[in-house]
């Protein structure tokens, strides 16, 4: 349904946690969600021009860096875009055929292939380029949250998350239930401060990313010996007074 | 975004058709239709065909055409589906509306379908207005200005229409082109306005909420994720030069309301009055198609920050 | 197994290839895969894999073949080599690249007889292999890996991608998780140091400097683990002092040959590696003979204690200020000392010492190619090994650990084998480890036997060759030096060379009668690279999911500080195409050829193929390529008798075997008595005595020593000097020695290039995905300086060096030294390889920037050139060259330079259908 459903009570939000601290750019969430969604039941993800000057092709999700701050706050971030599966999915509201839904057990945003004219409407109407246009099948693409893996009951409990989340060698990509405080992504949205994306358009998405941070180790500031202490004989002097033994 | 052909041609073409038909239509209500049925019947049709042709390249644009009737169902949400909908309802409204006016001229009857002819017309504009207006990461059409100014633009276009096509049918434009004078105004004052409002408009967002970061920091892209373009940047990426635009902005204005404007006024005075309103709406039609691809070209998509363009 | 190490788990349908997911219990990538391992369904189905032998039919390099069947190709093969062998085998000169079967490689040229054989480790990361295995019996390079679940704080030098990829992935996001602090030095923040918490942005070729500068501040401080000095490495073992003498600067033994040290206690001469006694650090003792010997940490200590390797000395040149040096030098020891780690788990020692804990320095350090590319990375990485050492960070809980196989006993192995004359094999392994000039493989001038001088004066410790040089040397030196240049799985006439143009030139150079200089290239590739043009002789591999391999413990396993593993990989692909395994190939070759081990007596081949061998091949007794299941119920670990049933054991458990070691051999292991012996058992090592660390390297003293004119094998006059300084037994900097030699004035840049995490050097170019991500490249420079050059982002720039120019686009970023530029590498592909179309980005717009580099040093007056390599392990110095960068001018095509002709493959088929 187009319209944006009333969630049940005690419905989940399902979604990806996303670590900026944690990311460091490699491009293996995006080239597995590419995989597991050419081969899956969401239908083939077209590459256009594949050996020829400008291969393209359609993507869930694509790998940015960026540059930010100046000085000793500058950071390369590294961004990873894909779906947010927002609660105020305009994406949705604004489909002609009821192709894009939002799921309202799980909260899940979905493009129906089968149902879609192509009208490329709801990728205007998504703030972060989510969604691509599959020029071979004229229909729209976008992230499924991998629900043909996520409720597999041929896949063992453990396997049960999006492809993305199962490859990212760093970890820095976890999926859980955010409408549920106690689940692990609650927690880590809450412990490291999780952020919406442009918040400010009012989307609410449910993807939260986590703000890269900065490890410290608070030491005692150390000058140059002067002095006596100083030169070769003092430190020595200082090394080798302890009794050793071998 | 990419000013695509089949929607550049789909609302002028219907801002024309819906445009006419929403004079005929008012003018019918308030009695004003000028003399003899042929007008209103002829200019039902051409209003429809116009209509028919801008919807009809406005399909080109689907990827599955032959799915577009779905495209009917979600009108309790969907600005699109209304505007399919409400496009949809007006044919059997005009044609009743041309019917009633064939079978006797004036009467009630006509009153009552011409004024909902109109609406229905004007409906639809809005409609197609609202597909726009409604979408929040562009901030040129997320306005207040995006709907009345399609209105406007529609009014004004359908009385070029109607005053060359009274003038052909008659020999004298009337009172549709001084009509269409005083449109050519109005929409000049609004499309400046409109000009006015997004140059003045500061971006919905930053790069640095785009990705998470605190306000005010500072954030440079540094690489892509891919080097070619992509769907995403093709259709929402699209740029243009600043001095483009300006020079755009001018043929729009002069081409498409300052040129009707004089035209339409000459065509009352002049001896060549067909030409005149001919003239008129020639430029009409290619001065708004330039404002249209404008309307495209210099809207921005929140989308396009991600890859370090300017919104 | 994916393309390296990593498990996998292939899903087929209809015979056809449709999903590759890690498998979750490899021990190596734990269920994740990186980009280039989810692209491989892609790789699967490239146009640009080759489909039959090739015999050459144009002019070498046009790229013009017949197909031929493999009957013909192996009679091809078999009667050059045969001819060769029978003759002098080193006229066959094998080079391989990143495979994964050197143990098999290297053991078919010892069969063979030729020296002349090496893997990619010379160009790759030999400083980091030989510095590590000289000085502490690992190495960062595969041998070694941090404490991921330990480590507090965790040093990362020079690494953009790295050989453990996942692992080092998965160990950084386990750092993360617990609040550990990363630094990371490198002229370039991305990837990994993008996530760092503190970024050091080093001028490149100097972080010898600031590891020696960290550790003057260390011992400035007092701030090191004496105690783990003198029970682990040999901090205390005495140093003759000697000017003059032939023994000067060498260990003080007694007659037994033991080490031998002062005792504080006794006040008396003792052995070194006893129990009990409380040795001396500093001072200077008198010798039974009468002469001085100081501890070796004294003289460590007063060379980095002088002032010239002060934080503020050093500052200007690294381009990090002093404050900050001191800063980590203080977060260091505050780290390892103040937080140091102990655990409550028992262990023994080599000295038989029961210990109730186990005391851990939860600083840990990882280093590859931004040090290793540098001529004078072999010191370098000495000193972050002598930095571990002083802090008492070497496999203690939360510091650097090894990997299983490793620790081995110091410097690895035996030296390098020799040849013993036409039809015979080597009297050992080909590659081999040097400690003294005696085993280096010279003649009676001092001038090198091997092609690529490996083992010689002007790289006596070139453990894994200098395969940078093979293919200049062999054009130099002619058909009376060469015969047959094989190539297996390296790109040499493109990205793996240095100056690919002029590679490429000596490559298809012919003498004045209109001979090939290299008589014969054999090339062994699975894809139309730039290489395979340059083939008289083309023998086409399989792609990785359609063969056996094994990661052996023979080469480099991928056991983990846990314990021992290694994998194989099997085949579920059918290949569809007139190709067959590399592996299978050499086997079936050196079956033909009667190798010894490949054939019995009457000459007939023992393995039918490699899956065969990999059971049946016994190196030593009980001791084979796989170490899992083995005996003949296959319940023996490491050693044991062939189990025929072995390849299904392992493809049940995940196609890997993996042994967890106890907990209480978990750390220490270089002196750990259970680890050990445990070790032996296995077939890992050989002794189980202590493998004492080497923070005092004599070895290299042995080789300075000849330098000085003692004992009968010396250096050639013109390399005396060059010997005398880098054989420095204490890590030493030096400008690196191309860096000396030009005019930093017109070159004033340094030029590096990084792995991108999506791609293989050459071949991902054909993988439609990963193309799409990185399909050109740009040079990269310092906003601040492109604004001095007055250049912009996709401005055409020049990069030139001494060597060439590049023309390419630019882009500006602000995370990276000012004084460098980078790209990624291998992005530039040439024209016609790898069946891209002729307008594809890769020849357009992405370029390489080995162009501006030379194998050659400049000339230094008229002896020929010195090969632009580390002067002690013969290290490709990939990253010493310096450039200038200047606007290429509105005017310029848009389109890189240099750009050789395009050279497609045009195969001509024979008219009946090959076999
Ligand atoms: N500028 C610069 N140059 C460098 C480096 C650098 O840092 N900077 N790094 C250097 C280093 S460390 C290395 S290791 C080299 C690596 O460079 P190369 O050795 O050139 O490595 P690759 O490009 O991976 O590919 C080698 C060849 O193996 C082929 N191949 C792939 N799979 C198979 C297979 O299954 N069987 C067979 N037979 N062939 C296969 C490919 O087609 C390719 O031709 O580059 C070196 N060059
Ligand atoms: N994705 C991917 N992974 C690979 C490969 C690949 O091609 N692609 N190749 C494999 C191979 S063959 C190898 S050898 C390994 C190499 O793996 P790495 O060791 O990661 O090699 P490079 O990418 O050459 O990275 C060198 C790093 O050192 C930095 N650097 C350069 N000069 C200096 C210096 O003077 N000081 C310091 N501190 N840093 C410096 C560079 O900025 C860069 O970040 O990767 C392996 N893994
Ligand atoms: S991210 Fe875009 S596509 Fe996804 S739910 Fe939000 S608006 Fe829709
Ligand atoms: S492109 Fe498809 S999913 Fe998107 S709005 Fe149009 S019909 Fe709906
Ligand atoms: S959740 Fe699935 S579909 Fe969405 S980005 Fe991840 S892998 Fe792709
Ligand atoms: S796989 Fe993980 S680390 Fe790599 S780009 Fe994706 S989120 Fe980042
Ligand atoms: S590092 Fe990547 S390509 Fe290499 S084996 Fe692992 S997953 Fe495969
Ligand atoms: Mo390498």
């Amino acid at each position: 349904m187009t319209m944006l459903p009333k969630s049940p009570p005690g419905a989940k939000k399902l979604g990806l946690v996303i670590d900026l601290d944690t990311c460091v750019g490699c491009h293996a969430c995006a080239v597995s969600c590419k995989e597991w969604n050419t081969k899956g039941e969401a239908g083939l993800l077209p590459d256009y021009d594949k050996y020829g000057a400008e291969p393209d092709g359609v993507w869930f999700n694509r790998i940015h860096s960026y540059e930010s701050g100046a000085g000793d706050g500058c950071r390369t971030v590294n961004l990873p875009r894909s779906c947010l599966h927002c609660e105020d999915a305009l994406c949705v509201t604004v489909c002609p055929t009821g192709a894009s839904y939002k799921r309202a057990e799980d909260g899940i945003v979905l493009v129906d292939a089968d149902k879609c004219i192509g009208c490329k409407l709801c990728s205007w109407a998504c703030p972060y380029g989510a969604r691509e246009f599959d020029e071979d099948a004229g229909v729209m693409r976008k992230c499924t949250l991998c629900i043909d893996r996520i409720y597999d009951k041929d896949l063992p409990q453990a396997e049960r998350e999006p492809a993305c989340v199962a490859t990212c060698p760093s970890r820095a990509r976890h999926f859980g239930d955010l409408a549920d405080p106690q689940s692990k992504v609650s927690q880590l949205v809450k412990k490291r401060g999780g952020v919406d994306l442009l918040g400010e358009l009012g989307y609410r998405p449910t993807n939260k990313y986590l703000p890269p941070r900065k490890a410290t180790i608070p030491t005692a500031p150390r000058e140059a010996p002067t002095g006596a202490a100083s030169g070769i004989g003092g430190a020595l002097l200082k090394l080798l007074d302890r009794a050793l033994s071998r | 975004m990419r000013p695509a052909a089949s929607v550049l041609l789909l609302t002028t073409l219907t801002g024309f058709g819906y445009g006419l038909l929403a004079w005929l239509g008012a003018c019918a209500a308030l009695g004003l239709l000028p003399a003899g049925r042929w007008l209103a019947v002829g200019g039902t049709a051409l209003a429809l065909l116009f209509a028919t042709f801008g919807l009809v390249a406005s399909t080109l644009h689907l990827g599955r055409k032959e799915r577009a009737w779905r495209a009917f169902t979600q009108w309790r949400s969907s600005w699109l589906s209304r505007e399919g909908v409400a496009s949809v309802l007006t044919y059997p409204i005009a044609i009743a509306f041309a019917a009633a006016v064939y079978r006797d001229g004036g009467g009630i009857a006509v009153r009552l379908l011409g004024a909902l002819a109109a609406a229905a017309a004007l409906v639809t504009v809005f409609c197609t207005s609202m597909i726009y207006a409604s979408l929040k990461p562009i901030r040129q059409w997320h306005n207040a200005h995006t709907a009345p100014d399609y209105l406007i633009y529609a009014v004004f276009s359908g009385a070029v229409l109607l005053a060359l096509l009274e003038t052909a049918m008659l020999g004298t434009p009337g009172a549709a082109a001084r009509a269409a004078a005083l449109a050519a105004a109005v929409a000049w004052a609004a499309k400046r306005a409109y000009w006015r409002h997004i140059d003045a408009q500061s971006p919905l967002a930053t790069l640095a909420s785009a990705i998470g970061l605190p306000k005010g920091t500072e954030v440079k892209p540094l690489d892509a994720p891919h080097f070619t373009e992509n769907y995403v940047l093709r259709e929402m990426g699209f740029t243009i030069a600043r001095r483009h635009a300006v020079k755009l902005r001018r043929i729009a204005l002069l081409v498409g309301f300052a040129a009707p404007l004089v035209l339409s006024l000459l065509a009352s005075f002049s001896r060549l009055p067909l030409a005149a309103t001919a003239a008129a709406l020639v430029c009409a039609a290619v001065g708004l198609l330039t404002e249209r691809w404008l309307f495209f070209a210099e809207a921005t998509h929140v989308s396009a920050l991600y890859y370090g363009r300017r919104i | 197994m994916c393309a390296c190490r990593c498990g996998i788990k292939v899903h087929l349908e209809d015979g056809k290839l449709r999903y590759i997911e890690g498998n979750r219990d490899h021990p190596v990538n734990r269920g994740v895969l990186c980009a280039k391992g989810s692209a491989g369904i892609m790789s699967a189905v490239s146009p640009a894999r080759l489909a039959t032998p090739l015999k050459r039919i144009g002019p070498r390099g046009s790229g013009s073949f017949e197909a031929i069947g493999w009957d013909e190709a192996m009679s091809i093969a078999t009667r050059r080599l045969a001819a060769i062998r029978a003759t002098d085998p080193n006229r066959l000169a094998f080079f391989t690249g990143r495979d994964q079967s050197q143990s098999l490689t290297g053991y078919f040229a010892r069969m063979f007889g030729t020296i002349n054989y090496a893997a990619h480790g010379g160009f790759c990361s030999v400083n980091m292999a030989a510095a590590g295995v000289y000085s502490v019996g690992g190495a960062f390079w595969e041998f070694g890996e941090p404490d991921w679940d330990r480590a507090r704080l965790f040093l990362l030098f020079g690494v953009a991608e790295d050989h453990d990829s996942n692992p080092i992935k998965l160990g950084l996001g386990r750092l993360k998780e617990r609040g550990a602090k990363i630094i990371s030095i490198n002229p370039v923040r991305t990837g990994y140091s993008a996530i760092a918490d503190e970024f050091v942005a080093i001028t490149p070729g100097t972080d010898g400097l600031l590891v020696l500068a960290l550790a003057h501040c260390l011992l400035e401080a007092g701030d090191v683990d004496t105690e783990f000095l003198i029970r682990y490495t040999n901090a205390h073992h005495l140093v003759i002092d000697a000017p003059g003498a032939a023994d000067d600067g060498l260990i003080a033994r007694n007659e037994a040959g033991r080490e031998l040290a002062f005792d504080r206690r006794s006040a008396a001469l003792v052995e070194a590696g006893a129990a009990g006694i409380d040795p001396a650090l500093a001072g200077a003792f008198v010798l039974p003979d009468g002469r001085r010997a100081r501890p070796a940490f004294a003289l460590l200590a007063e060379r980095y204690l002088d002032p010239q390797y002060a934080p503020e000395a050093v500052a200007g040149r690294c381009g990090v200020e002093a404050a900050t040096i001191r800063r980590i030098a203080a977060e260091i020891a505050e780290v390892a000392f103040r937080q140091a780690i102990v655990l409550d788990q028992p262990w023994t020692d080599t000295s038989g010492r029961r210990h109730e804990q186990m005391t851990g320095r939860p600083v840990a350090m990882h280093a590859m190619r931004g040090i290793s590319a540098h001529s004078n990375g072999f010191h370098t990485c000495r000193a972050i090994h002598v930095l571990q050492m002083l802090l008492g960070a070497i496999d203690t809980p939360g510091s650097w650990r090894y990997k299983s196989p490793y620790p081995k006993p110091i410097p690895g192995g035996p030296p390098p084998g020799r040849p013993r004359g036409p039809g015979r094999p080597l009297d050992g392994s080909v590659l081999g480890f040097p400690t003294r000039p005696e085993d280096l493989l010279v003649d009676e001038a001092g001038e090198a036997l091997r092609l690529d001088r490996a083992f010689s004066w002007e790289a006596p410790l070139a453990i894994h060759g200098l395969m940078h040089m093979v293919i200049a040397r062999a054009f130099e030196e002619g058909p009376e030096r060469i015969d047959t240049l094989f190539l297996f799985m390296a790109n040499m006439a493109w990205n793996s060379a240095m100056n690919p143009g002029e590679t490429t030139r000596m490559l298809s150079a012919c003498d004045d009668a209109g001979n090939y200089r290299i008589p014969f290239v054999i090339v062994a590739d699975a894809f139309a690279s730039e290489t395979v043009a340059y083939a008289d002789l083309v023998l086409p591999d399989t792609t990785y999911l359609e063969r056996y391999d094994c990661i052996s413990l023979l080469d480099r396993p991928i056991g983990s500080a846990h314990g021992p593993a290694d994998a194989i990989r099997v085949p579920v692909l059918p290949t569809g195409r007139e190709v067959r395994p590399f592996q299978d190939v050499l086997i079936d070759l050196a079956g033909r050829l009667g190798l010894p081990n490949f054939a019995d007596a009457e000459g007939k081949p023992l393995y039918a193929s490699y899956a065969d061998y990999i059971v049946r091949h016994e190196r030593r007794p009980g001791i084979g390529p796989l170490a899992g299941f083995r005996g003949a119920d296959g319940a023996s670990i490491g050693r044991g008798a062939p189990n025929p049933g072995q390849l299904r054991r392992y493809v049940e458990n995940g196609s890997f075997w993996v042994h967890h070691l106890p907990p209480e051999q978990l750390y220490y292991k270089h002196a750990n008595r259970a680890y050990l012996t445990g070790a032996k058992a296995m077939g890992l090592i050989e002794s189980d005595e202590q493998i004492v660390l080497q923070l005092y390297c004599e070895p290299l003293q042995r080789f300075r020593l000849a330098a000085r004119g003692h004992g009968t094998r010396r250096p050639p006059e013109r390399l005396r000097a060059r010997i005398a300084s880098f054989f420095d037994p204490l890590p030493i900097w030096y400008v690196p020695l191309e860096e000396a030699m030009v005019d930093r004035e017109r070159f004033p840049l340094h030029a590096i290039t990084q792995r991108p995490m999506a791609m293989y050097h050459s071949w991902g170019s054909h993988n439609a995905w990963l193309r799409q991500v990185l399909p050109e490249n740009r040079i990269y420079l310092h906003a601040g300086r492109a604004a001095e050059i007055g250049v912009r982002d996709d401005d055409w720039v020049w990069v030139r060096s001494r060597n060439g120019s590049v023309r390419c686009m630019v882009r500006t970023m602000t995370g990276v030294n000012r004084d460098t530029v980078w790209t990624w590498n291998a992005i530039g592909k040439r024209a016609g390889a790898w069946a891209l179309q002729n307008d594809a980005p890769e020849f357009r717009r992405g370029f390489l920037l080995n162009h501006l580099i030379s194998e050659y040093l400049p000339k230094a007056g008229d002896a020929a050139p010195d090969s632009n390599s580390d002067p002690v392990t013969g290290q490709a110095a990939w990253f010493d060259v310096t450039v200038s960068i200047e606007p290429a001018g509105p005017d310029s095509p848009a389109q890189t330079a240099p750009q050789p002709a395009a050279n497609p493959l045009r195969i001509k088929r024979s008219p009946e259908p090959v076999s």
